[in-house]
């Protein structure tokens, strides 16, 4: 008995740190053979300032995303619900600053972790949209491609954001999305272009929107921090 | 499943609810625009306050302060009820100002206007504060000249801006896109440029003389809220007249010149031949037509008779006034006139009955052609059966002429040209060698014929009709050709030549006659070096219609050098004419050509 516990604890043991090993050593980089190499080593400020072409362009992405959608499915007196920012955006475990003065007052660590917490947070809710624009009869292409694409990019933002983190607080971070379970409403199986789903989707598009800009300008914030940081934190 | 379906409703009607309470202009609650309180509008200008405006609209009662307040209402999970507008600014009316505590980013509010003793809300407006975000317009807007065309016409600036203080760029809070506009000076429409993400632009092609307005505002990146225009600045580049380039100009052209005149004057002295006949043609040499000047210093005497026989030298109009008609008429008088009609009757008819054996007369312009190599020469044989008869008719001297208006069936074509012919006479030698140089004629035939008076081949008696025959015939001989006697000759004779009476009046023009003509400039006259075979007109040998006396002969045709073909006066073979040489030591052979004065000297008694 005691023989058999042990043995389930070691193996436990060994298979978390397997599974923390694997997501805590530097990722490792395939060339084009498709064996892993060491990767190539790149400065901070320089993966600081892909992150933020990453957060740019995923914003940007999102916002012609809700506009395409918008003038699509959405009548027109409701287009002003744009301007509201979704109603019902999914709300965050923790709450993440939101004036300038707040955002001023707090540290580095808590703005990259804010920063990742909302990308692994719109994960999912992604690719749950995805599947909802495939079910629209007229849905356009550029429409699913955007969203398609805004989904890659967001993985490839959640990895340089884990990398910043490594190297900027030099700490090692479980990347596994599965890790942060999101709540949202289930999908009821109802059919698509009815109002109600149309909404839905808008609001969440324009939920995704907003977080898209906060991420962006939290990376900026942190790149004037890196830059100078007098000027940055004294406004 | 009703259930669902009852809180799917209610989700739906709060949706669109909400929806519609949040659409601006805020038309469906309890106000309208027109009348009742309104928001006006809330703005940020930097995405860290912001500040919300409204309006008590028609509604009197509520203008004084405080009858009307703002509550808002924020989604911020920390500040979830209804709260009071944190500021009215005392300046400004009607104002609600939420400063940097109050301000959410990213977070929804909803504010409402409200009038509290009534606890009614006049309007509600929903937003994020990212959304209403209008950037403050750029500043420190100038230009500079980057560069002028070569024409001086057109030229770029560089217009740099600063961000507006305000917004945070730096600290990368705020990320602006800016947009330039630019205008001539109050024209009616903006030239609106890309967006620009940086803070400096290119203006190009700008016209210098013009003056252009420029201005610039911003907004943020991927938001649709421009901000407020920054002010215009004025771009003005005068025009420079370049005077450097009129320069090199002129002095190429004037060089260019130089080198056009320079060719010219080459091109004049290579071509200088041609262009002096081009510009200064020769004057064209008096020459008759088919006469080779060189010819007549060459001094071919055949060629020249032949040419010369063929020439139509007389004009149409001698030959209107010509005395051979006088001469024809005048000399016909009783037996005349009636012979004459007869004859020419005779004639006429002797045209209409044989045609193919009438005279036949051609306007043939081959010059130098003989008579006897003429195809259309008729036989003598029909000459002769032209003749009905003949004999002695009197003093008439009829002399064949083609004059148009005696006859004109006969198919005349030019007069010209049948007084010019020569009667060419195929003479036979032995038959000649009695007979005088030229016969006259005396006698027209009915059927056509010429009769010649008899000559001289007992001599006295007749003698003194042979001088007049011979004068006629030089008459004759001037008269049908007188282009070919020089004016010696041509004042011989009008001296010579009484006014006879009867047959001989018609050679009374005979002075005029010879002097007109003489139309024919002596040129043709050959030199007496020359040697010139006398011409003989009609002084054929009598037709051999009358043997023993061939006083006449018979015109048998007219050839092809407009001579009158005579009937020789026997069955003798043709002697052609083209050997007038051989003829000249004969006398009484046909010779061709000219009468020169020699010969003329030879001829009379």
């Amino acid at each position: 008995m005691n023989r058999v516990k042990v043995l389930q604890v070691w193996l436990c043991c060994v298979s978390l740190w397997r599974f923390w090993v694997s997501h805590a050593v530097p990722l490792d980089c395939k060339d084009e053979t498709g064996s892993l190499t060491h990767c190539t080593s790149i400065s901070q400020e320089k993966l600081l300032d892909r992150v933020i072409q990453h957060a740019e362009l995923i914003y940007r992405v999102s916002e012609e995303s809700c506009t395409l959608f918008e003038e699509m499915f959405v009548p027109y007196p409701l287009h002003a619900l744009r301007n509201q920012g979704g109603n019902v955006c999914h709300s965050q475990p923790f709450p993440i600053p939101s004036s300038k003065s707040e955002i001023q007052q707090i540290s580095d660590k808590w703005l990259l972790h804010s920063v990742l917490i909302l990308v692994q947070s719109w994960m999912e809710p992604l690719i749950y949209l995805q599947t909802t624009l495939d079910r629209y009869d007229d849905a356009p292409d550029a429409l699913l491609n955007k969203t398609k694409w805004v989904s890659d990019k967001l993985l490839s933002l959640e990895q340089g954001v884990v990398v910043l983190i490594r190297k900027m607080l030099n700490e090692g971070i479980l990347t596994s999305s599965s890790a942060i379970e999101q709540t949202l409403a289930p999908y009821d199986g109802q059919s698509p272009e009815v109002l109600e789903s149309v909404l839905r989707d808008y609001n969440l598009l324009t939920c995704f929107k907003k977080d898209a800009h906060k991420m962006e300008t939290f990376l900026k914030l942190l790149k004037c921090r890196q830059s100078s940081k007098l000027s940055c934190l004294s406004h | 499943m009703a259930y669902s379906l009852s809180l799917s409703l209610l989700y739906l009607g709060l949706l669109c609810g909400n929806g519609l309470v949040s659409a601006r202009g805020s038309e469906l609650f309890a106000s309208d625009p027109n009348g009742g309180p309104h928001f006006t509008g809330c703005r940020s200008r930097e995405q860290e306050t912001f500040r919300c405006w409204w309006s008590a609209g028609t509604f009197q009662n509520l203008t004084e302060p405080g009858a009307l307040r703002v509550f808002y209402q924020t989604k911020h999970p920390l500040f979830s009820e209804w709260q009071e507008c944190p500021d009215y600014t005392r300046t400004v009316e009607n104002e609600c100002y939420f400063n940097k505590t109050f301000t959410h980013i990213w977070t929804s509010y909803c504010v409402h206007l409200r009038s509290v003793p009534q606890n009614i809300t006049y309007d509600v407006d929903c937003f994020t504060v990212e959304n209403i975000v209008h950037p403050d317009p750029p500043i420190g807007l100038n230009w500079t000249l980057l560069n002028v065309s070569r024409s001086g016409l057109h030229f770029d600036i560089l217009v740099r801006w600063a961000p507006p203080p305000s917004a945070d760029v730096q600290m990368g809070w705020m990320s602006l896109t800016y947009q330039v506009q630019y205008r001539v000076r109050n024209a009616s429409q903006w030239e609106m440029l890309d967006l620009e993400s940086g803070t400096q632009q290119s203006i190009y092609a700008l016209f210098t003389d013009k003056e252009y307005e420029v201005r610039v505002r911003c907004k943020m990146s991927a938001f649709d809220n421009f901000g407020e225009f920054s002010d215009s600045i004025i771009v003005h580049v005068a025009q420079i007249p370049s005077k450097e380039s009129t320069f090199p100009t002129t002095l190429v052209s004037i060089f260019g010149l130089i080198g056009v005149v320079i060719l010219l004057v080459l091109l004049i002295f290579s071509q200088q031949q041609r262009l002096m006949v081009i510009f200064l043609p020769p004057i064209p040499a008096p020459k008759i037509k088919g006469i080779d000047p060189e010819l007549l210093k060459n001094g071919k005497l055949d060629q020249l008779n032949s040419l010369l026989s063929s020439q139509d030298m007389y004009k149409l109009d001698f030959y209107h006034e010509d005395p051979w008609v006088e001469f024809i008429q005048l000399d016909l008088d009783d037996p005349a006139e009636k012979n004459d009609g007869s004859d020419t009757q005779h004639l006429l008819g002797l045209s209409r009955s044989g045609s193919s054996r009438v005279l036949n007369f051609k306007s043939d312009d081959d010059s130098g052609r003989a008579s006897c190599y003429d195809p259309e020469i008729p036989d003598p044989e029909d000459m002769a059966s032209l003749l009905p008869g003949h004999s002695g008719r009197g003093e008439q001297h009829p002399l064949v002429s083609r004059s148009s208006s005696s006859i004109p069936d006969l198919g005349v074509q030019q007069t010209s040209e049948v007084v010019e012919t020569p009667v060419q006479i195929q003479p036979a030698v032995p038959s000649w060698v009695n007979m005088d140089f030229y016969a006259q004629v005396s006698d027209f035939t009915p059927a056509g014929g010429v009769v010649l008076s008899p000559g001289q081949l007992n001599g006295s008696p007749e003698k003194k009709k042979e001088d007049e025959n011979e004068k006629k015939k030089i008459q004759f001989q001037l008269v049908s050709d007188g282009a070919y006697t020089s004016e010696t000759t041509a004042r011989q004779f009008p001296a010579d030549v009484p006014p006879s009476p009867g047959p001989e009046q018609g050679y009374q023009s005979f002075p005029t006659l010879a002097v007109e003509g003489n139309l024919w400039n002596g040129e043709y006259l050959v030199s007496a070096s020359d040697s010139q075979t006398p011409y003989l007109l009609p002084e054929a040998p009598p037709v051999p219609i009358l043997p023993p006396v061939s006083d006449y002969t018979v015109v048998q045709e007219v050839d092809a050098q407009h001579s009158l073909l005579l009937n020789p006066p026997s069955s003798q073979p043709t002697v052609c004419s083209h050997s007038p040489n051989k003829h000249l030591p004969a006398m009484p052979t046909m010779p061709m050509g000219y009468l020169t004065p020699d010969l003329l000297g030879n001829l009379t008694p």
